[in-house]
C-alpha cells in the first residue's frame, strides 16, 4: 500500500520535473554539449578511424594549416582532432565509471549509517572522515601510482575518494526519512530492513543524490584530467588531460596544443554543472512554487 | 666586492698565467670581480658532495666547494687542479700525484695527502660507480704530506680520467670523523667545507642553496663572483621563463623544453653552449631488450625490430636535432673510443618482416604477429617508446606503452625482471670501461641493480673483449678491442643505440667562462665571472 502511494505520487512529480527542466535554458545547453560529446564518443571509430596516437604528418602543423588536419598536429605529428575525438571516450568513461563507483560505495554507507544509526553510524562516520582527512587528489595520486595507471584504476580510483560527499548527504537524507509516517507503517507491516532501505526511503533520497552525482562526473573528468597532466595515465589512451600534459611545454611556440583540449574539458565539465542545476531547480519541491 | 680584491685583481690581472687560462670567449676582457649569479637546477640535491651520490645536482654542485685532483679539457687531457703533477707507472700499477702547496680547506686546516687517501678509499666504498671504477685500487700511500701513491692490483686505463672533481671529490678527512663508517651519515654532506672557489653559506630547504666567494682561494685573485645562487626549479617551462625574463642567469643539462629553443638562441640577452658534456653528461638513449623473453631471445626478431626504426626520426621529432645518430654501443662523443665503422642495420620493413617470418612468428590473416609491452620512464624516453609504437604496428607487432616513474621502473626491470624491451637513456660517462661495460657484460648481470646489464647478455666473446680492454695500457690495442666490441654489438643487439644527446646549457650574454672544460657546469667556476660585475 506504501509502495502504491510513493509511486503514484512520484510519477506526476516526475513529469514535473522533466517539464521544468526542459524549459530551463541552461539546462538545455548543457544538454546539448553533452550529446555532443557523447555523439563524438560513440562514433569516435567512424569519425577519426584508426590509433589516434599514430604519428600522421610533419609534427606542429598549426589549425587550418592542412585541411586534412583541422585542428593541427601535436609535437610527435600525431592528430589533434583524431586525439580530441578519441579523448572524449576516455573522459567520459571515466567520469561514468567512477561516478557510479562512487555511488555504489556512498549509497551503501550512507544508507546503512543513516538507517540504523547508533554505533554503526558512528563506526560509519569516522571511516568517512579518515578518507575524507587526507587531500582527495593525493589519495588519488598515491592509489593510482601504486597501481598501474590504466582506465579501469584510474576511474576506480577517482571513485575511492571522491564517496564520502555522497555517504554524508544519503546519511542525512535516510535520517531525515527514516522517522517519517510511511516508514513506520513500512516497519509495522513487517518489512525486511533491507525492503525498507531500498524500496522505501531510497527513491525518497534521491533527488539530491542525482544532483550531485552530475557534478561528480564533472569532478570526476576534472581528477582524470589533472592525472593525466601530471603524467599518471594510461600512455596507450589519449585523453584531455594528457593532451595538456603533454602541450603545456610547449604552450608559449604552440598553445593550440593545450588550449584545445583545454576547451574541450571546460565545456564538457560546464555541462554536467548546467545540468546539475537543472536537475536541482526542477527536483527541489521547495523551489516548486516559483515556476 | 670588497677593494682588496679588486686591488689584488688589478695587481694580477696583467700577468700572462692569468690570461692564459683564460678561454677564448674572454681573450680580449679582464675578468670583472664582484656580483652575483643564479643558476638552477632541476632538483634538490640529496647531498652536496658527490662523494656518496651521483645524482645531477649533487654532480653540477659538489664541484664549486670540494675540488678534485685534475680537471679536464673538452677532448677529456688532464689539467692540474689540486695535484700539479701526477706519474703513471709503466706496467700502469703506480699512480704518483703532488699535491699544490699552501692549499687551505674552508676551514683553515691544510689539505694533505691524508684527505686524499681518505677520499679515494671511501670513493672505492660508498661511491654508487666508485665500487667499479676504483675496483683495482689496492692502497693509497702517503711518503709526505704533499704525495699520494696509489697502488693498484690490475692496470686500470681509464682511471686517469676519473680524478675529477665530479667523480672523485677529495673531502677533508677530519669532517668524517666519528663517520667512518658511514660517511653518508656526515654533516658535511649538507653542510660541506672543501678546498673550491666557493662557501658553503646556507641551504635553505626546498628553495635555494647559497655559495660565496672564498676570498683565500688558491688560486686567487679568483673567483670572481661574490654569491652563487644556485635554485631548485622543477618545471623546465618555468626554467625557460625564468632565463628569458633574467631572473636565472644560468641552467644546464638542456634545461629547457627543445621546442623553446628557436625562441631562446634568438634571445639577444642568452647565449646557447653544447660543449661540456664530454666528461659524464653524454646521454645516450636506446632501446634494450630483455633477453630472457620469449620474444626477443631470438637474436632475428631483435634484428627485425632496429630494421624498423629510422633514429634520424627520433632525432629531428623527440630532441629536435639535438643530439647525434649513435648507432652502436658506444657514443660519439667518446672521440677517442667510437669507432664511425660500426655496422649499421638500416631501414628495410621487408627484411624485417622476413626476419619475423623466419623467426618463427609469420603475419595471421589480419596482418598480426604478436603483442609486446615497451617499458619507458614519462618524458623523452616515454616518446621514444610512443616512436616505437607507432613503426612496429605496419610490422604486426602491437606495442603497448608502459609508463611507471623512477622506482617502480628501476624495480621491474631490474629487480623483478618483469619486462620484455624498454627506452632509456644513461650516461656513458668517460670511458667504455666505467659507462658502457656495465649494460653488455655477463658478469654485471645483477637483478637489484640499476643500469647493470638489464638485457642479461651473456656473449662470451664480448666478455672477453671487455675484460681486456678494461685493463689494457696500450691505448692502440686498447682501440682494437673496442672497435671490435662496438662491432659484435651492432650485429648482435642487445640493444639498439639511437640517439646521443646534446646537452645544451643556456647563460645570461653576461655570463663569461661558465663552460671551460669537459666538465661544463659541473667546473668549480672559479674562472666565472660577470661582464658587468
Amino acid at each position: 500500500m506504501t509502495d502504491m502511494t510513493t509511486t503514484t505520487a512520484m510519477a506526476p512529480a516526475g513529469s514535473r520535473a522533466l517539464r521544468l527542466f526542459l524549459r530551463n535554458p541552461n539546462a538545455v545547453a548543457g544538454m546539448l554539449i553533452l550529446a555532443t560529446v557523447l555523439f563524438a564518443a560513440i562514433f569516435a571509430d567512424l569519425l577519426a578511424p584508426g590509433d589516434p596516437l599514430t604519428m600522421v604528418a610533419q609534427p606542429f602543423l598549426w589549425p587550418g594549416q592542412n585541411p586534412a588536419y583541422p585542428l593541427g598536429t601535436d609535437m610527435m605529428g600525431r592528430d589533434v582532432l583524431a586525439g580530441i575525438i578519441h579523448g572524449s571516450r576516455v573522459s567520459l568513461a571515466v567520469g561514468l565509471a567512477a561516478t557510479a563507483t562512487s555511488l555504489l560505495i556512498g549509497t551503501l554507507v550512507g544508507a546503512i549509517t543513516g538507517y540504523y544509526g547508533g554505533w554503526i553510524d558512528r563506526v560509519g562516520m569516522n571511516l568517512v572522515e579518515i578518507v575524507q582527512t587526507p587531500p582527495n587528489f593525493l589519495l588519488l595520486v598515491v592509489i593510482v601510482a601504486i597501481w598501474q595507471p590504466n582506465l579501469p584504476t584510474v576511474a576506480i580510483g577517482i571513485g575511492a575518494v571522491s564517496w564520502p560527499t555522497l555517504a554524508r548527504l544519503v546519511r542525512g537524507e535516510f535520517r531525515a526519512i527514516r522517522g517519517k509516517e510511511f516508514v513506520t507503517a513500512a516497519h509495522s507491516l513487517g518489512f525486511s530492513d533491507a525492503r525498507i532501505i531500498f524500496r522505501e526511503v531510497l527513491p525518497n533520497a534521491l533527488p539530491p543524490v542525482v544532483v550531485t552525482s552530475s557534478v561528480l562526473v564533472a569532478t570526476a573528468i576534472l581528477m582524470e584530467s589533472a592525472l593525466s597532466f601530471l603524467g599518471l595515465s594510461d600512455p596507450n589512451r589519449v585523453s584531455w588531460g594528457s593532451m595538456i600534459g603533454e602541450g603545456r611545454e610547449m604552450l608559449r611556440t604552440a598553445w593550440y596544443l593545450a588550449a584545445v583540449p583545454g576547451l574541450c574539458i571546460f565545456s564538457t565539465v560546464l555541462a554536467f554543472n548546467l545540468i546539475g542545476d537543472g536537475l536541482n531547480d526542477a527536483m527541489n519541491p521547495r523551489l516548486a512554487g516559483r515556476e | 666586492m670588497t677593494k682588496i680584491s679588486r686591488r689584488t685583481f688589478n695587481l694580477l690581472a696583467g700577468t700572462s698565467a692569468l690570461a692564459m687560462t683564460l678561454p677564448h670567449i674572454a681573450k680580449a676582457e679582464e675578468p670583472v670581480v664582484g656580483g652575483s649569479v643564479t643558476m638552477a637546477v632541476a632538483d634538490e640535491p640529496p647531498s652536496l658532495v658527490s662523494l656518496t651520490t651521483t645524482s645531477a645536482s649533487t654532480v653540477i654542485l659538489s664541484p664549486k666547494i670540494t675540488e678534485g685532483l685534475l680537471t679536464f679539457d673538452f677532448d677529456l687531457t688532464p689539467k692540474p687542479e689540486l695535484a700539479t703533477e701526477w706519474e703513471v707507472s709503466e706496467d700502469g700499477l703506480t699512480y704518483t700525484f703532488k699535491l699544490r702547496e699552501g692549499v687551505k680547506f674552508h676551514d683553515g686546516t691544510p689539505l694533505t695527502s691524508a684527505d686524499v687517501a681518505f677520499s679515494l678509499m671511501n670513493l672505492k666504498k660508498v661511491h654508487p660507480r666508485g665500487q667499479s671504477t676504483f675496483q683495482s685500487l689496492e692502497k693509497v700511500d702517503t711518503p709526505d704530506d704533499l704525495t699520494a701513491v696509489l697502488t693498484l692490483s690490475q692496470p686500470a686505463p681509464y682511471l686517469l680520467t676519473a680524478f675529477s672533481a665530479a667523480e672523485a671529490p677529495i673531502v677533508p678527512r677530519h669532517a668524517y670523523e666519528g663517520f667512518e663508517d658511514n660517511p653518508v651519515a656526515s654533516p658535511n654532506g649538507n653542510a660541506p667545507i672543501g678546498t673550491g672557489p666557493f662557501r658553503f653559506v646556507e641551504w635553505a630547504r626546498g628553495s635555494y642553496i647559497l655559495m660565496e666567494r672564498n676570498p683565500d682561494y688558491w688560486d686567487a685573485p679568483k673567483p670572481y663572483v661574490d654569491e652563487l645562487i644556485t635554485q631548485f626549479v622543477g618545471d623546465a617551462s618555468v626554467r625557460s621563463i625564468g632565463l628569458e625574463s633574467g631572473e636565472i642567469d644560468l641552467a644546464g643539462w638542456s634545461p629547457v623544453p627543445l621546442t623553446d629553443m628557436e625562441r631562446i638562441k634568438a634571445d639577444p640577452n642568452l647565449q646557447v653552449e653544447t660543449r661540456g658534456n664530454e666528461y659524464q653528461n653524454n646521454g645516450f638513449y636506446r632501446i634494450e631488450f630483455n633477453l630472457e623473453n620469449e620474444y626477443f631471445k631470438d637474436v632475428r626478431v631483435r634484428q627485425a625490430f632496429a630494421h624498423m626504426i629510422q633514429p634520424q626520426q627520433i632525432l629531428d621529432i623527440v630532441f629536435m636535432g639535438y643530439g647525434d645518430l649513435a648507432r652502436g654501443p658506444v657514443t660519439p662523443s667518446l672521440k677517442k673510443i667510437y669507432d664511425p665503422e660500426t655496422p649499421v642495420l638500416e631501414h628495410d620493413p621487408d627484411r624485417a618482416a622476413a626476419l619475423l617470418d623466419e623467426a618463427g612468428y609469420p603475419a595471421d590473416a589480419d596482418g598480426k604477429r604478436f603483442d609486446v609491452t615497451i617499458d619507458a620512464r614519462p618524458g623523452v624516453a616515454s616518446q621514444i617508446a610512443q616512436y616505437m609504437r607507432n613503426v612496429l604496428a605496419p610490422l604486426g607487432v602491437a606495442v603497448t606503452v608502459r609508463n611507471e616513474d623512477q622506482s617502480a621502473y628501476v624495480r621491474r626491470v631490474y629487480t623483478d625482471r618483469d619486462f620484455a624491451f624498454n627506452a632509456q637513456g644513461s650516461s656513458q660517462l668517460f670511458d667504455p670501461t666505467v659507462g658502457t661495460q656495465r649494460f653488455y657484460w655477463s658478469q654485471n648481470f645483477r637483478p637489484g641493480v640499476p643500469y647493470s646489464n638489464a638485457a642479461a647478455y651473456q656473449n662470451p666473446e664480448v666478455d672477453a673483449l671487455l675484460e681486456a680492454a678494461a685493463v689494457e695500457n696500450d691505448p692502440a690495442k686498447r682501440k682494437e678491442q673496442l672497435d671490435a666490441f662496438q662491432h659484435v654489438i651492432a650485429n648482435d643487439v642487445p640493444a639498439i643505440g639511437l640517439i646521443a644527446t646534446h646537452q645544451i646549457t643556456i647563460a645570461n650574454v653576461n655570463l663569461v667562462n661558465f663552460c671551460t672544460g669537459a666538465l661544463g657546469i659541473s667546473g668549480n667556476f672559479a674562472d666565472l665571472y660577470l661582464k658587468d660585475g
